[in-house]
């Protein structure tokens, strides 16, 4: 997954990703209702959702930019920063919680000096929490990048991450 | 157009069917306070104020969005309702810093008059003040977050009467904020026409114009009702 920020409007039109999202809007036959599913397909295509395909598919709906700006922000699953190449999400829940996930989190921290919600400077790495992820019986639970871990530990974790940074 | 007979506040009238419970009330003389309603445009039921109690129903439901049906029996002034409104008004105060004595709507503000009707003496609720910034970037107008109560007139009023769809609300819990655009600068704004009903669709000091100190804000919310009414005669 590349993440890399597009500047301008000709960087838009060159990206291969923007045509998936330009065949969904067509397939959706132009509806300003099917928004969500269209800012669906661009979160998939990029990792989050850059301000100009925003722009983009504003335009191509014909809706307001506030509407969209505001259906963006409501929805947790929508991010208008780049989560980073790799995610981590660590889940909080009260199973994993008691079970150490604090413990990971700061080990985390100290590796790599990430904060929940923050991505490393060359936009490798970022990690996020979840309040639960519905594992409980896989306590402690962490997600990297969509394959999901169960009953980990702080070192096993940070080695698992170095090794994915190391391999992109 | 047919009619129904209910019961309000132990009255029988005898109303139009269609109408809201607020409009029913409001046509016969019974005082219902609302902040997120404005005669003409939709209503959203986002302030709590006119919740009401009706025979049968276990909750409070909100006059302005609950349509009248037969044989309603409807109270809207009983303790528990009194308590929700003093409850709800303490709310608007704890969360941002409505602060009156600096505020260019002291005198002229809808919020401050709640404050009076639910005899409001103090706040049982810790202020939490959230950080806000003061939009000044639109030439004549300036939003000030801290005094919005995010009753969303401004929001309505934009799509609804002058078809802008400038504001909107982003976020959510107590991180939303009104938004122009892409949350860019009022003043940067592509879709604002700069018409000026959001200003006198705001209840409080929230949007009003440059140029106007402390205690002097006039505003004139009936005016977009009348534009609204007259828009319909034309029609």
């Amino acid at each position: 997954m590349k993440t890399e920020t597009l500047t301008s409007d000709a960087d838009l039109a060159k990206d291969p990703r923007i045509k998936l999202i330009s065949a969904k809007i067509k397939k959706e036959n132009f509806k300003p209702d099917a928004l969500i599913e269209i800012l669906h397909t661009a979160q998939n295509a990029y990792g989050y959702l850059p301000m100009n395909v925003l722009k983009y598919i504003t335009k191509q709906l014909h809706l307001p930019p506030s509407r969209v700006y505001s259906t963006v922000t409501f929805y947790h699953f929508f991010s208008l920063k780049s989560k980073g190449d790799h995610t981590c999400l660590v889940c909080t829940g009260t199973a994993c919680y008691v079970k150490g996930a604090q413990a990971i989190l700061n080990e985390i921290e100290k590796q790599f000096s990430l904060k929940p919600g923050q991505v490393t400077a060359d936009n490798k790495l970022g990690i996020s929490v979840a309040r639960c992820i519905g594992a409980c019986g896989l306590a402690p639970a962490v997600v990297l990048d969509d394959e999901v871990l169960a009953k980990v530990n702080a070192e096993e974790i940070v080695n698992k991450i170095n090794a994915k940074i190391v391999e992109s | 157009m047919a009619k129904i007979s209910v019961n309000i506040d132990e009255k029988n009238l005898e109303v139009e069917v269609g109408k809201t419970i607020l409009e029913v009330c409001r046509e016969n003389g019974i005082e219902i306070l609302t902040m997120c309603h404005l005669k003409g445009i939709s209503d959203v039921g986002a302030c709590r104020l006119c919740l009401v109690e009706i025979e049968g129903v276990n909750k409070l439901l909100s006059a302005c969005t609950t349509k009248i049906a037969a044989n309603m029996i409807i109270r809207t002034k009983t303790e528990k309702i009194k308590r929700y409104q003093r409850i709800t008004s303490e709310l608007f105060f704890a969360e941002r810093n409505h602060v009156c004595s600096v505020c260019v709507a002291n005198g002229k503000c809808d919020l401050q008059k709640l404050g009076y009707k639910t005899e409001m003496d103090h706040i049982r609720y810790p202020y939490l003040f959230p950080e806000c910034e003061v939009d000044t970037s639109h030439p004549w107008y300036v939003l000030d977050h801290n005094r919005c109560i995010m009753c969303t007139r401004c929001v309505r009023v934009c799509a609804e009467v002058e078809g802008a769809h400038n504001w909107n609300v982003m976020n959510r819990g107590n991180k939303v904020r009104i938004i122009s655009d892409f949350n860019t600068p009022w003043g940067e704004s592509e879709t604002c026409t700069s018409c000026g009903k959001c200003v006198h669709a705001c209840p409080t000091g929230a949007i009003w114009p440059k140029a106007i100190v402390q205690g002097q804000l006039e505003k004139k919310p009936e005016m977009i009702t009348e534009l609204i009414e007259k828009r319909k005669m034309n029609l």
